[in-house]
């Protein structure tokens, strides 16, 4: 989401309602016989607009289930969310006449604030990253995928070094050394005239040097990052064989990927987790703002 | 790079397509703290509900007067309707009675127009001006008229903005006590008094009700006798007991206390009738002053016999005034000796305060002090709060007062110079520092209901039960 | 002339025969054996080759198979000139052999080399010649090869005299001379029922079987003989069906076994000797649908306010189409997905032709014996007058009327007229590449497709744009109907397709009859060519020659997120999914181009390669852009592997096989949301990120260095 020209209408409206709300609270807050608090008339009606703003926003999350449901395009409900929310701050700090002595109300601005102040972060995140993370992620893919798009990737890079030295596990080899069972094929002509000694290299340093990476590459290793990795396969294409050179490179462009989706992860926590703190605190924000309506219009 | 390429369709092949059904950590981290958040805060207000505890509602605390029962909300907020539990007027008058301001009052506002609890004390008792100027900036009445004095105070903005002259100062109002004071003769330079020349202070006749410090002129040359006398009534006024009305904020030494004869008046002015004696008569009235006169000169002339004899030094004086009669017996002297006496008294001594109405054969006529004690009806004044002014910086008039009908009641101007609203360098000009809204001669008595328990809610120990 | 014998000498033995009897023939009654190639016993002589000739005592050497013996002939079969004459000839034909020859290789019975043998040629010394002659390889069942062929013209009494296809000619002079087939067509485009009478007949490896692999259908062998006897076996040479045995077996079901399931891959076609068999579409007639777990009132409150007509997928275009068009005699109709197979019937052409996956489910009523035959064995009976005589009057009672009603304009025609159509159409076959009709050519017919599979294009200045793929049940050329129009667009065979022709002057004999036709078919032209120009239009201002990596040209429509504003929110596939029964149709994942994400979302290609050789028809394009899969897709997943960018996938709907459960698939893809106002992803965006965009527009937002590299 990025707050560029196209909300200028709403950041418009939401300045100007601004600026009428605090035209009319001056003259109440001081004419007041009592002071401003909430149940007087005004009071009540800022806190009535500033409570339907937070459910409206609020809402937001309900909408999001019925995606197709034709109550108003998803982009409008999130602008709305997004300036009226900003908006009902001010609204209910007018309800409330900047006091909040009762133990719920207390309770209410401290949860409202977090909320605030989280969505507002929020909002700030999710205008920065998506750019930060285009620009940063290129190879990036869906995240709640990214455990199976990463099987995938070793077992691609299992295959390719399957190709090069036949059976990678030592026991698997042990067992055709004994049966005599010839090694598995390999596909390509320049590949056959790669030396056995070669392959059995090959073997070692794919399981000992990139293996390891693919299976756990949130963990510290040579490649963990692109200058350490990019001498790690160099210093591997120096050991091998040239024919073995183009496997290599695979190798390479698939820990880059994995890196990359490391990365992903990272950032996407950055992208999504402020919403651990907004979400929650908002719904119960919801319900207690509702019960004191309830109790204190009752009252 | 080398044998890898990268297709649309490689990588939309990579991809589940049912991935998004599935629940992944952080909306389920999400939703399970949603439910927590929730799941906290109705247990908070739940527990509070079991417990009959309402305290979590509460809008603010209570004042101190209230807080032993302000943990059951319904002692205030007694249930009016389906859905509303405002606190109503007869929810306040189950404890305090709050008389009506005036009857002909366009509306009468809640009891919670202008106490607003909650917000500690300073809203509860002391409620702001606006309550008053919300009516009086613009006073209209039921019917639609508006009484004379009224409509001076029909447009009031503030203290300094539509507040009318007192009343006492307005239409040439005159002082309507009878007393002859003249306040320039006292306050001269040179006043004679009984030891010579003195200067008079303001606070050597008007100090503060309740001031039990000794009066610098206060004890009399003459003694008076006491002497007592039939049919007399107590002379002192008696109001001046009762100044301060319930539920004002002036202190116990607002008013000052009444200007008594003796106290503040004998030193100077003794009443002494006659050469023979050396007494005052008793400051009571005319008749008791001449069975007085008749019993001391009787008395005299039975000790002195000789008397009848002696000639009156006044009339020695005059030439070719013929003399006057001798009297044959005491009788006879005590009643001539009697008739001069009064006609000094009658004609100089009394009437230099009084205003008598003589009568030929009877005593004469004194009419009632009227000495106001109170000039302002509606307002309170606190002269104890203004102790550290000068008497003659408001009484400015007094010093050149002559007459006695001057009312030497200080204008409000002299009020406004420190009771300005809103600056930070003035007094406060709120309506309730003078006024009050509640008509407490209506007050009505209440009649206590409760119990301690019914109060506080709990099981209480009941002092005075036998164990 | 009386009948009495000839008497005659042949090599010192004293002959007598019948007046009228060839030198050869008198010969060989009394065992004596002349050499020949070209003459055969079965065949009217023709002595080109000139192998038989004999000495009869005259200056010229006769050849013996075509002179009659006269009394009193001294013949002498292999004096020495007539030994050097034959020695020259053979080794003469041997230079320009190509030893050994296919008929040598594989059977070792060349008749020239083994004449070669005899005459114990070894070395040539003669040169071979330089031009070559060429290999025929367009037949499915006969290899030829006219290097080896020596002009003996057998095959061309066989094909014309034995049975009577007057096929093989004879074409050019000299050393260009050689067979041909119709007007030198290639042997599989020409007219050639492959009977295999050729073949039999040529002496040499000219003409061979093309030996398949072995294969190893199961079933019963089934003799030659019976072969025979089937009607439309009757003209094919008894040794071709011997060579061909392993390619067709006899097959018997019980009733209610199983004999082919719809989407499966197959190279068969079977034809129905006797009983009766059920074919029916087993995947269930729906969308897919995945449920999740709320459903019930909820969904129904969504679903009201969610403002979506009820399905539209039976829409204005689907009610005209009233059947599912299969690989059979006759179509589906769709609202009761179930026909009859009996005697007589051929089904499965396209699969065993094409390698198309099985359109339908068949399975036994009754206990049933059916032929299963490999693609030789078919086509040679396809060639077969007699079977498509047959097959054409089947298509014509069964499938025609379906198919015209199918048509806009002749839908609302009443029976008479389609019984008279029936008769008036014609059933052309077409091979891959053939041309059916050219753009500019004079239009003057009709056509419906039967079987297979044809492309329609349209040139352009930049290129050729492919307008549609057409199978089982389209048509085209309305317009020739009218007469006298030139066709707007090219159309080509892609693979083996047959179409219904109806001529021009049929159809105007009966449109007085019906001028609300000739009023529809005017509105049609009208339309037709009022399309074409604006297509023209926006066809010139396309760069198709600037053809980027992915083919992002060929799309017509792309969803592009941006990823500036997307916050990978998964909103897009929520709303897919929630519009489309909780399958969703579109996947956040693609290549990119600056800042965008070219999702994978079906792309309503210019040139739709998905559509081609669906088995049921079920993926096609209505009037407008987007591609849909209709209902009856029966899973066989040829659109997704056909698709180059992964856009269709295919879902497991559970359905029932008689009576036990068994996983359906069924082929999803993107449809642009068209009972909804706006497409769902976009509408479901809430940052404005998802959009679906033309290329043209795609590429200014771009900006100018739109052409370079992808950023990936």
């Amino acid at each position: 989401m990025r707050i560029d020209q196209t909300q200028r209408p709403w950041i418009a409206a939401t300045i100007l309602l601004f600026a009428i709300a605090t035209g009319v609270y001056i003259p109440y807050a001081l004419l007041t016989l009592g002071g401003p608090r909430g149940g007087t008339a005004l009071g009540l009606l800022y806190g009535a607009l500033g409570y339907s703003m937070m459910l409206f926003a609020g809402l937001l999350g309900a909408r999001k289930k019925y995606p197709i449901m034709r109550v108003g395009r998803a982009q409008t409900w999130m602008r709305g969310h997004l300036w009226l929310g900003l908006l009902s701050f001010p609204f209910i700090l007018y309800h409330s006449g900047f006091m909040w002595r009762g133990s719920l109300t207390a309770w209410l601005m401290l949860l409202f604030l977090i909320v605030w102040v989280s969505g507002i972060a929020g909002a700030v995140i999710q205008h920065l990253v998506p750019r930060y993370m285009a620009t940063q992620v290129p190879l990036e893919t869906i995240y709640e995928e990214i455990p199976h798009v990463r099987q995938q990737l070793r077992d691609e890079a299992d295959q390719l070094a399957v190709s090069i030295c036949g059976e990678l596990e030592q026991r698997k080899m042990a067992e055709a050394a004994t049966t005599g069972e010839p090694q598995p094929a390999v596909a390509t002509a320049t590949l056959a005239e790669i030396e056995v000694a070669d392959r059995n290299r090959f073997r070692e340093v794919y399981l000992q040097r990139v293996k390891p990476f693919l299976e756990n590459p949130e963990a510290a290793s040579e490649l963990s990052t692109p200058q350490t990795a990019a001498a790690a396969f160099e210093s591997m294409r120096r050991l091998l064989p040239k024919p073995v050179h183009a496997v290599v490179d695979d190798l390479e462009s698939i820990c880059e990927e994995e890196r990359q989706l490391v990365r992903q992860r990272k950032i996407y926590t950055w992208l999504h987790g402020w919403l651990i703190v907004h979400v929650p605190l908002s719904i119960a924000l919801l319900v207690l703002g509702a019960i004191h309506a309830i109790v204190a219009l009752t009252y | 790079m080398a044998g890898r390429t990268r297709t649309t369709k490689k990588l939309a092949q990579r991809i589940d397509r049912e991935y998004f059904k599935k629940v992944f950590p952080i909306p389920g981290l999400r939703r399970k703290l949603t439910y927590a958040a929730l799941g906290v805060g109705v247990l908070w207000l739940g527990f509070h509900a079991v417990a009959r505890n309402q305290t979590p509602y509460t809008a603010g605390p209570i004042v101190s007067a209230h807080a032993m029962f302000g943990q059951s909300c319904t002692a205030c907020h007694v249930k009016t309707a389906i859905f509303s539990k405002s606190v109503s007027d007869q929810a306040c008058s189950s404890c305090h009675d709050g008389p009506v301001h005036q009857a002909s009052q366009k509306f009468a506002p809640a009891c919670v127009d202008c106490h607003v609890e909650h917000q500690s004390v300073a809203q509860l008792k002391h409620v702001s001006e606006k309550a008053c100027t919300d009516c009086h900036a613009n006073l209209e009445t039921k019917d639609g008229t508006l009484k004379v004095v009224a409509k001076e105070g029909a447009r009031i903005g503030s203290f300094t903005d539509g507040h009318p002259e007192f009343t006492a100062l307005r239409n040439n109002f005159k002082d309507p006590g009878t007393i002859k004071f003249n306040h320039n003769a006292h306050l001269k330079k040179e006043t004679r008094g009984p030891n010579g020349n003195v200067l008079l202070k303001c606070a050597d006749c008007h100090r503060p009700l309740g001031n039990n410090e000794a009066w610098p002129y206060g004890a009399p040359v003459v003694q008076a006798v006491a002497f007592e006398a039939s049919n007399t009534t107590e002379l002192r006024p008696a109001t001046f007991g009762t100044l301060a009305t319930p539920h004002s904020h002036i202190s116990s030494r607002a008013y000052m206390g009444p200007v008594d004869y003796y106290e503040h008046c004998s030193s100077c002015h003794p009443l002494v009738f006659s050469k023979h004696v050396n007494v005052a008569v008793p400051h009571k009235k005319p008749e008791v002053v001449h069975q007085f006169v008749v019993k001391t000169l009787t008395d005299y002339i039975k000790q002195n016999p000789q008397a009848l004899y002696e000639n009156n030094l006044i009339f020695e004086r005059i030439p070719e005034r013929p003399l006057p009669a001798v009297p044959k017996d005491a009788a006879e002297w005590v009643t001539m000796r009697t008739a001069e006496a009064e006609q000094l008294l009658w004609q100089k001594t009394c009437k230099e305060c009084h205003n008598l109405k003589l009568h030929l054969d009877a005593v004469p006529d004194i009419p009632k002090a009227d000495v106001t004690s109170r000039w302002m009806q509606k307002g309170e004044f606190d002269h104890n709060a203004h102790a550290m002014v000068k008497c003659e910086e408001c009484h400015a008039k007094a010093k050149e007062s002559k007459e006695t009908s001057d009312v030497l009641l200080p204008s409000i101007k002299s009020c406004q110079e420190c009771h300005r609203p809103g600056t930070q360098t003035s007094a406060g000009a709120g309506c309730f520092e003078c006024h009050q809204y509640h008509d407490w001669k209506q007050e009505k008595h209440v009649e206590g209901k409760f119990t301690i328990h019914d109060l506080l809610g709990r099981i209480v120990n009941k002092p005075d039960q036998a164990k | 002339m009386s009948d009495a014998q000839i008497q005659l000498t042949i090599d010192g033995k004293k002959v007598s025969c019948d007046p009228g009897t060839t030198i050869f023939d008198a010969a060989r009654m009394n065992g004596i054996y002349i050499p020949t190639l070209c003459h055969q016993q079965n065949e009217r002589p023709v002595g080109v080759c000139r192998v038989c000739v004999v000495d009869a005592g005259a200056r010229v050497l006769p050849a013996s198979c075509v002179r009659a013996a006269e009394n009193n002939m001294v013949v002498s079969t292999n004096n020495e000139k007539v030994a050097k004459a034959r020695h020259t000839l053979v080794e003469m034909l041997m230079a320009d052999h190509p030893s050994p020859c296919a008929r040598q290789r594989h059977s070792g019975d060349c008749e020239l080399e083994t004449l070669a043998a005899r005459e114990n040629i070894t070395t040539l010394r003669y040169p071979r010649r330089v031009s070559p002659r060429g290999q025929d390889d367009s037949s499915l069942v006969i290899a030829v090869d006219h290097e080896a062929c020596i002009l003996c013209d057998r095959c061309m009494r066989g094909c014309d005299e034995i049975k009577g296809n007057f096929v093989i000619g004879r074409h050019g002079k000299g050393y260009k001379a050689g067979i041909a087939f119709d007007n030198n067509s290639p042997m599989g485009n020409s007219s050639c029922v492959s009977c295999g009478e050729c073949m039999t007949d040529c002496p040499t490896g000219a003409l061979t079987n093309k030996s398949t692999v072995r294969s190893t259908l199961p079933g019963e062998e089934i003799d030659v003989e019976e072969l025979l006897n089937l009607p439309y076996f009757e003209k094919v040479s008894g040794t071709f069906l011997e060579l061909n045995k392993h390619s067709v077996v006899k097959r018997r079901f019980r009733a209610g076994e199983v004999i082919c399931r719809e989407g499966e891959y197959g190279s068969t076609a079977f034809y129905i000797l006797d009983g009766r068999a059920k074919v029916f579409v087993n995947t269930p007639m729906a969308h897919i649908k995945t449920h999740d777990s709320s459903t019930g009132w909820l969904k129904k409150l969504t679903s009201t306010l969610a403002k979506r007509s009820p399905e539209t997928r039976r829409g204005v275009d689907v009610e005209r189409t009233r059947s599912i068009p299969i690989d059979a005699p006759v179509d589906l109709p769709l609202d009761n997905p179930v026909a009859e197979l009996g005697a007589g019937d051929l089904f499965g052409e396209m699969t065993c032709m094409s390698l198309y996956p099985r359109s339908a489910t068949v399975v036994a009523s009754t206990d049933c014996v059916m032929l299963e035959m490999l693609r030789n064995v078919l086509d040679i009976i396809q060639r077969n007058k007699t079977l498509r005589a047959q097959l054409d009057e089947k298509y014509r009672t069964r499938a025609l009327q379906d198919h015209l009603r199918s048509v806009p304009m002749f839908a609302e025609l009443d029976d008479s007229f389609i019984d008279v159509l029936r008769q008036r159409v014609e059933l052309v076959r077409y091979s891959k590449g053939d041309v059916i009709v050219r753009q500019g050519e004079i239009a003057d017919s009709f056509y419906l497709v039967r079987i297979g599979f044809v492309k329609v294009t349209e040139q352009h200045p930049g290129g050729d744009l492919v307008l549609a793929y057409l199978g089982r049940g389209g048509y085209f050329g309305e317009i020739g109907l009218l007469g006298g129009g030139r066709r707007t667009a090219t159309v080509t065979a892609l693979d083996h397709a047959e179409v219904v022709r109806i001529h021009a002057e049929e159809f105007q004999q009966m449109i007085d009859r019906y001028p609300n036709i000739r009023q529809s078919l005017t509105q049609v032209a009208h339309d037709r060519t009022e399309a074409n120009e604006k297509r023209l239009e926006t066809a010139v201002s396309m760069p198709l020659d600037s053809f980027l990596t992915q083919g992002l040209m060929e799309a017509q429509s792309l969803l592009v997120l941006d990823l500036e504003k997307c916050t990978r929110c998964d909103q897009c596939t929520r709303a897919c999914a929630d519009a489309h029964d909780g399958v969703t149709r579109l996947i956040r994942e693609g290549l990119r181009y600056d800042k965008f994400l070219v999702a994978t979302s079906c792309r309503q290609c210019r040139d739709p390669l998905c559509m081609v050789g669906c088995p049921v028809g079920s993926i096609r394009r209505r009037n407008s852009l987007e591609v849909v899969i209709e209902d009856w897709c029966i899973g066989c997943g040829l659109c997704a592997k056909n698709c180059p960018y992964g856009n269709i996938s295919m879902h497991p709907i559970p359905g029932t096989e008689q009576g036990k459960a068994k996983v359906n698939y069924k082929a999803t893809s993107c449809d642009l949301c068209t009972d909804l106002a706006e497409p769902s992803c976009v509408y479901a965006c809430p940052h404005d990120a998802a959009h679906r965009v033309e290329p043209n527009e795609f590429f200014k937002w771009l900006g100018p260095d739109a052409f370079t590299e992808a950023r990936r």
